[in-house]
C-alpha cells in the first residue's frame, strides 16, 4: 500500500481515474504556469520584432470604399457594465465564479433605492436586503442611521457607509462623512456597515468565520447587491469583489437567515436563501429598490 | 455494466490480512471516511466498514481501474463518490443526493465549494459529450 500522499482540502475535489491525478488546485497552478510561460514567450517575440523593425515614417494609407467604419475601442482600464440594458423595472441576476467564490450579482434596473425600518412591504419592490446591523441585546440600530432625513441612530460603529441622496447611492469608507448631514437636510438615507472595498482596495475585517456574505457594490457607475452562494470569509468575499472590478463596497447583513428577496424579469419573487427570515427584530433595516 | 476487454465485469478489490472485499465497479456508490476507517456503500443499500483510510482507497481505485476510475470522484476529505449516481446537487442547501432512482437513495453533505466544483465538472462533461 502506498503512503497516503494525496493531501486534499475539504473544498477540493478530484477525479480519481485522471491520468495525471492532479487536484483542481494543482491543475490551476499548472495552468497558471503554462499561461505565464506562454505570455513571456509572446512578449519576447514582440520585443524581438520591435527592435528589428525599421522605424521609418509610416505612409498614410488612402481611404478606400471598403475602409472599415471606425469602431469605438474600449480603452484599457475601462470597465464594461454588468448585465444587460433593460427597459422594465426588475432585478437581473448574474452569476459568476471568481477565485472559487460563487457570486450572484443582483442588478436593479430602472428602480430607485431607499431605506426602510422594519420589513418592507407594498408593491413595486424589486430588490431588498437587510442593511444596518441591529444589536442583539437591545435591538438598537448599530451606527448612524438616517431615514428619509430623520436621524434615528448616531455613532461610528463601522467605517463603511451608504448614503442615498436624491435617489443616488454613494458607498464609501470614512469615519466622518458629510453625507450624513446632507442626508438629513435633503430627506435622504444613510447607514453604516463594515467596509469591504475602498477605492478598489480590499479592506480587512476581523471576523474570520465563513457564511453567506452580502455586499452593496459600486462598479463602473453601477450599483448592485453581491451575494456569495458559498460560505465565505470576509477576506475571500472582499477579494472576489476586488477581482470583479468593484470600486467601493460595504457589507449588508449576511448569513443564511438574513432577510432579503428579489423580483426577476419573469415577475417571480425569490429569497436569497431558502432559510432567510425577515422580521426577527423590530428594528431591522432594509435597503430596497422600487 | 462496465466490462473489460474479455467481457468480464470489472471489480474493485479491497484486500487486507484475512479479508477480501470485491465489488463490481458499477455497484460501488460511494465511500465515506470514518477516521482511520472507511464505510463502503453499495447499490444493494448495504455498507461495509474497511480498515483503510479514504486516501488509501483512492489509491487502490486509481491503481486498479486506471483511467476507467474516472467515474469516481474524491470530494474533499469526506467522500469518494461514483458520479453515475449523482442524482441531485443543491448548492444553496448544501445537499448532494446519490441515487439510482430505484433502490438506493442517500443524502450527503459535502462543502458548498465542492458542490460548486462538482456541478461545474458535470456540466462541462455534458458539454463535452455534446461536441
Amino acid at each position: 500500500m502506498k503512503d497516503n500522499k494525496k493531501e486534499i482540502r475539504d473544498d477540493e475535489f478530484r477525479v480519481i481515474g485522471k491520468a495525471d491525478g492532479r487536484t483542481d488546485g494543482e491543475a490551476r497552478r499548472r495552468n497558471r504556469l503554462i499561461g505565464a510561460v506562454s505570455l513571456a514567450l509572446v512578449l519576447l517575440i514582440g520585443l524581438f520584432f520591435m527592435l528589428r523593425w525599421p522605424k521609418g515614417p509610416a505612409e498614410e494609407p488612402e481611404g478606400g470604399v471598403f475602409d472599415p467604419a471606425p469602431v469605438p475601442v474600449q480603452a484599457p482600464g475601462d470597465t464594461l457594465p454588468l448585465g444587460h440594458p433593460a427597459e422594465g423595472t426588475f432585478t437581473e441576476r448574474v452569476d459568476t465564479v471568481i477565485n472559487d467564490v460563487h457570486l450572484a450579482l443582483f442588478i436593479p434596473h430602472n428602480a430607485v433605492p431607499e431605506l426602510t425600518l422594519g420589513v418592507p412591504s407594498g408593491e413595486g419592490i424589486i430588490l431588498t436586503a437587510q442593511a444596518a446591523d441591529v444589536k442583539a441585546e437591545d435591538h438598537k440600530i448599530l451606527g448612524a442611521f438616517v431615514l428619509k432625513g430623520k436621524p434615528l441612530a448616531w455613532g461610528l460603529s463601522k467605517k463603511g457607509y451608504c448614503a442615498i441622496i436624491d435617489g443616488k447611492i454613494t458607498v464609501g469608507t470614512s469615519e466622518n462623512s458629510p453625507l450624513f448631514e446632507e442626508a438629513t437636510e435633503k430627506e435622504g438615507y444613510f447607514f453604516r456597515q463594515y467596509p469591504l472595498v475602498d477605492k478598489g482596495v480590499l479592506v480587512e475585517n476581523e471576523h474570520k468565520n465563513k457564511t453567506m456574505r452580502k455586499g452593496l457594490c459600486c462598479r463602473a457607475g453601477q450599483v448592485f447587491v453581491a451575494v456569495s452562494m458559498t460560505d465565505e470569509s470576509f477576506h475571500d468575499f472582499s477579494q472576489a469583489l476586488v477581482d470583479l472590478g468593484v470600486e467601493d463596497a460595504v457589507y449588508l447583513v449576511g448569513g443564511h437567515r438574513s432577510g432579503g428577496w428579489w423580483t426577476g424579469e419573469d415577475g417571480a419573487t425569490r429569497t436569497f436563501d431558502p432559510e432567510a427570515r425577515s422580521g426577527t427584530y423590530a428594528n431591522e433595516t432594509y435597503i430596497i429598490w422600487k | 455494466m462496465p466490462q473489460n476487454l474479455t467481457g468480464r465485469v470489472r471489480h474493485i478489490v479491497i484486500s487486507k490480512g484475512t479479508e477480501m472485499l470485491r465489488i463490481p465497479t458499477h455497484a460501488l456508490v460511494f465511500i465515506e471516511a470514518d477516521g482511520n476507517y472507511s464505510n463502503v456503500y453499495t447499490l444493494d443499500g448495504k455498507s461495509q466498514m474497511v480498515s483503510f483510510q479514504l486516501g488509501q482507497l483512492e489509491d487502490r481505485i486509481g491503481d486498479q481501474l486506471g483511467e476507467d476510475g474516472s467515474r469516481f470522484i474524491r470530494l474533499g476529505r469526506g467522500y469518494i463518490i461514483n458520479m453515475d449516481y449523482v442524482h441531485l446537487i443543491d448548492i444553496s442547501r448544501k445537499r448532494l443526493v446519490l441515487s439510482d432512482c430505484m433502490n438506493f437513495y442517500r443524502e450527503l453533505e459535502p462543502s458548498r465549494e465542492v458542490l460548486v466544483k462538482l456541478k461545474a465538472y458535470l456540466d462541462a462533461r455534458i458539454e463535452d459529450e455534446r461536441q
